[in-house]
């Protein structure tokens, strides 16, 4: 698999502030690759000089074989950027938006694709001060994907948006990944991220703090596998100890206990259940760790 | 074009641009500017029509230009474009290319009406004026559209701004009556300003008329370079 961006040690200061201070991650051709970080953390930037809006301080960055800032008009060719709070020409309506926005690349997407990818087909000649928002996002993608890009840009796609909305604008993004376009997210959304992304990266304090896959995040992060269950009536008045080796912790009427390796744990606590004539563990659950779980871990410290 | 079936559907901008310059046209041309100009033998309207020609040229391309910008950066569409590999200077012609059909349309609505209700067509040879006159002015105005667009903080402030501008300097230019007296004083300060600059030039393509056409060609050069210079420096796209 070829390698779409290529990052190292990028450094970015505004006058005495270090904003990115060596900065390294890889986003492979074909793949959904989310960098998620507090505000300020500089994803901002960071895109925004992939993208090339902005001179690095340091650092090599190459995106599709380019160097962004040395080539950005080339680079514009191949890219497609969602920007946030972007608007639309008020009068535009918007089959004839896309048509004049196609006419800016030189190899353009077919119309009709373009709006059935964004399932805007039948709104094709609605003036788009009429769109509701998640239309309008779903346009602002259309006019991203104008020029075929090879590798799109979006920046929180879903942000503001009701359950459905994101769906759909979520059903987009599998379309595109279904194309084999590289995509660059960036979101606030964890399960967003969790539900598109093929790998995640956490950028906190000018550098990356952990990158892989969602599983490799969680494991990254320390974050212990739960197993729920009701505690018995018997583990609950002291008569029966719970197994000491899972380090069970009883709050009211559930029973918790947290581990790395969740099939031993489960076959030694239905075992200590079995010895100890307490029948079916009840509202028994296992949860594994979610990416909100790992975040959370590792840009608050385990404030949780 | 999508710019230009946006001006049509935009019935504020429509309005403003082609039906003020030609109710104007027709109120004024049909009293005030009716007679021959004073101590001479030629129709006021001679001078009034291209008048009203430079008002319809700095309407099109300073007012409605530079409110189009500035409401453009303020919906964030220009910053949109400048994802695009349109590279800047493309998209920016563009704009002007179409400011340019709307003051030609807008032109060929005035000079109609001149000839048909006010017998005032342009004098034979007068066309190397009206052709220089209205390129030179919707350069010219096109650069102070783009400079005021910079200036505006708001896209509703873009318009205030720019009438507040222009139309003082209109009514001492004497483009809506020529014997509008003005001191002389004030007739000298509005010289520097291209608004009369470009009236006068647009003047002689319809009749000879006593005026320095050389120093009007070199204040419209020198906004034009004041306004491109000033939109280089402060022009933003978002």
């Amino acid at each position: 698999m070829s390698t779409a961006i290529e990052v190292g040690a990028l450094t970015m200061s505004y006058a005495e502030r270090h904003v990115l201070k060596g900065v390294d991650f890889e986003v492979k051709s074909g793949e959904v690759f989310c960098l998620l970080g507090p505000n300020g953390a500089g994803k901002t930037t960071t895109v925004e000089i992939l993208e090339g809006f902005r001179q690095r301080t340091g650092g090599t960055v190459t995106v599709l074989g380019m160097d962004p800032q040395a080539q950005p008009v080339r680079l514009r060719e191949r890219i497609g950027i969602v920007l946030q709070e972007c608007g639309f020409p008020r009068q535009a309506r918007v089959a004839e938006l896309i048509d004049s926005w196609r006419a800016y690349y030189r190899k353009p997407r077919a119309l009709a694709d373009l709006l059935s990818v964004v399932e805007l087909t039948e709104d094709r000649n609605v003036q788009v001060r009429r769109l509701s928002g998640g239309q309008r996002r779903r346009l602002d993608l259309a006019l991203a994907l104008a020029g075929d890009p090879d590798l799109i840009f979006l920046d929180e796609p879903t942000t503001g948006f009701d359950p459905e909305s994101r769906r759909r604008c979520w059903a987009a993004i599998e379309n595109l990944r279904a194309l084999g376009k590289t995509i660059l997210l960036t979101t606030h959304y964890l399960d967003e991220a969790e539900r598109l992304a093929d790998r995640v990266a956490i950028l906190q304090g000018g550098r990356i703090q952990v990158a892989g896959s969602v599983r490799h995040v969680a494991r990254q992060a320390g974050v212990k596998t739960k197993i729920k269950f009701a505690a018995p009536e018997r583990v609950r008045d002291g008569s029966v100890a719970p197994p000491s080796c899972l380090g069970v912790v009883v709050s009211g009427e559930v029973a918790v206990c947290q581990t790395e390796n969740s099939a031993t744990a489960l076959r030694e606590l239905l075992g200590w259940a079995a010895a100890n004539n307490l029948g079916d563990l009840d509202d028994l659950s296992v949860e594994t760790p979610t990416l909100e779980d790992a975040y959370l871990h590792l840009v608050t410290g385990g404030l949780n | 074009m999508l710019e230009q079936r946006s001006f049509w559907r935009s019935a504020e901008y429509a309005l403003f641009t082609f039906a003020l310059p030609i109710a104007l046209l027709l109120l004024i041309g049909s009293t005030t500017a009716t007679g021959d100009l004073p101590g001479t033998r030629v129709a006021g309207q001679m001078i009034f029509v291209p008048s009203i020609i430079a008002f319809g040229v700095i309407v099109a391309a300073y007012v409605n230009l530079g409110a189009k910008l500035a409401t453009l950066r303020h919906d964030g569409v220009l910053k949109r474009i400048r994802t695009t590999p349109l590279p800047a200077g493309a998209y920016l012609s563009g704009v002007l290319g179409s400011t340019a059909a709307t003051t030609l349309a807008i032109t060929a609505s005035i000079m109609a009406i001149g000839a048909f209700a006010f017998h005032a067509v342009p004098r034979a040879g007068g066309l190397p004026e009206l052709a220089g006159g209205l390129a030179l002015g919707v350069l010219c105005f096109g650069a102070l559209g783009l400079a005021l667009s910079a200036v505006a903080g708001s896209a509703e402030s873009a318009a205030p701004i720019a009438n507040a501008s222009y139309l003082p300097l209109a009514i001492m230019s004497g483009i809506f009556d020529p014997t509008f007296p003005v001191p002389h004083w004030l007739s000298a300060a509005v010289g520097v300003f291209p608004v009369r600059a470009l009236a006068q030039i647009l003047q002689q393509s319809y009749t000879p008329v006593a005026h320095a056409p050389l120093t009007d060609l070199l204040v419209l050069l020198a906004w034009t370079a004041a306004g491109c210079g000033f939109a280089a420096w402060r022009f933003k796209w978002h």
